[in-house]
């Protein structure tokens, strides 16, 4: 599956990491909303209730009346402060996962805990998985040298694949292994599959099956590229109507020798 | 337990996300008069709205199980009168105007939303469900007088044949 001839180009490359970066785009753009909204409203409702408390106070005289107002709104302002953590914390949290992706790829490999980059992508594509049932099927794993932001493309192509694959409803399974010498990440799904007169080609650039999605066929090309570039490999079982397991082997000791180059940027 | 505020009418607030049932309870109860049923389960409100009847009805568009669309379509056969909204979220709009026809939407608003908006259709919500009751009632006022009227008649003719 290395043939130089069906590598990916570094043009085809680039457009690959666009593609990558539009489905974080829609993510974070999605993800963000709840908690924005919910702050936004918040913050309204705290100077509402400051200006009321305010006009309580005005002739510094409070009525057993206006002291049950001022209860209240206490009350609502605390209540209303206490969803306002909870999205800051959601936002927070959001950013931490973020962080992976956002390196920049020149930087060295190091040791990671491929969980961290797995709980990340299933994040940061929550919109696309709202519909999904998601199964962590975690192991013990060793932390694995790589370039996370490189590996955590390959969690969200896969991820993003296995969506696309179910529609509406289904179920993903993430089942992490350290079987030998490598750390196993199984990416299963229950959607359409993979007819098999065309599971050889879906390594190859350009292979799609979804017409118009003009970029995304790049994705399983350059899934197993990173993944070569790790020493690692990729297999693949499909059955049509039953779905597909996308099995990622990374080596848990980095080949002897120096580090393979990344292909140029 | 909250008062009952018949006066202003009752909202219920559906979406999947605590924060955002939270904030919009939050504010309608500091701000306004209307009488507040959260939920974060569509079917759960569905069960509610089987028992009661309500006057508005805010729905986030995107929740997993039932979305907003399916949830306010059911409302609406069950309760006709309490006025839809819908919240919906980052690039969703093409959805609520399809949404408009068939959940009989009378409003959608986007998140992030903007309370004083909300507010004004949610209020004009419960008005408009109020008249929709009064109307209701009446012409089942009217259609009993009719029957009336008509049992008259026919008492008068046949008194007379």
């Amino acid at each position: 599956m290395s043939d130089p001839a069906i590598e990916p180009t570094a043009r085809e490359i680039t457009q690959a990491r666009l593609a990558t970066l539009g489905m974080l785009v829609a993510g974070i753009a999605h993800e963000l909303n709840t908690p924005l909204g919910a702050l936004n409203s918040n913050h309204h409702v705290i100077e509402r209730a400051l200006l009321k408390l305010g006009e309580i106070l005005e002739d510094e005289v409070v009525t057993p009346d206006e002291l049950d107002e001022v209860r209240r709104v206490v009350r609502a302002t605390e209540s209303v402060l206490r969803t306002n953590g909870i999205a800051v914390e959601r936002m927070v949290s959001l950013v931490r996962n973020l962080r992976n992706f956002g390196r920049p790829t020149t930087s060295e490999p190091r040791p990671v805990d491929l969980h961290e980059g797995i709980e990340g992508t299933l994040a940061l594509l929550g919109h696309e998985l709202r519909e999904i049932e998601v199964v962590r099927d975690f192991g013990e794993l060793p932390p694995v040298v790589c370039h996370p932001n490189r590996i955590n493309q390959v969690f969200m192509n896969l991820v993003h694949n296995a969506a696309q694959a179910m529609g509406e409803g289904g179920v993903l399974t993430v089942r992490t292994r350290a079987e030998g010498d490598h750390a196993h990440v199984r990416v299963a799904d229950t959607g359409r599959g993979i007819p098999p007169d065309v599971i050889e080609e879906i390594f190859e650039p350009g292979f799609t099956t979804k017409g118009e999605r003009i970029g995304m066929g790049l994705g399983l090309a350059i899934t197993l590229q990173i993944v070569h570039q790790h020493g690692g490999d990729i297999s693949v079982e499909s059955e049509p109507g039953r779905g597909t397991t996308f099995d990622v082997q990374l080596p848990l000791r980095q080949p002897a020798g120096p580090a393979r180059k990344e292909a140029s940027e | 337990m909250d008062e009952i505020k018949p006066d202003g009418g009752t909202v219920m607030v559906v979406d999947d996300e605590d924060m955002v049932v939270d904030a919009i309870k939050g504010f309608l109860e500091l701000e306004t008069d209307h009488l507040v049923l959260p939920f974060t389960s569509p079917r759960d409100a569905l069960a509610h709205l089987e028992e009661e009847p309500v006057h508005a009805i805010v729905a986030d568009l995107m929740m997993p199980d039932l979305d907003g669309v399916q949830f306010l379509t059911q409302a609406r056969r069950m309760r006709p009168e309490a006025t839809r909204i819908l919240l919906t979220g980052y690039a969703d709009k093409e959805n609520a105007i399809l949404a408009i026809n068939e959940a009989g939407l009378y409003q959608y608003l986007e998140k992030p939303w903007n309370n004083d908006a909300l507010a004004f259709a949610i209020r004009n919500g419960v008005e408009r469900s109020l008249l929709f009751r009064a109307l209701t009632e009446r012409m089942a006022e009217l259609e009993a007088a009719n029957d009336e009227l008509a049992g008259l008649r026919q008492r008068w003719i046949q008194a007379f044949l």
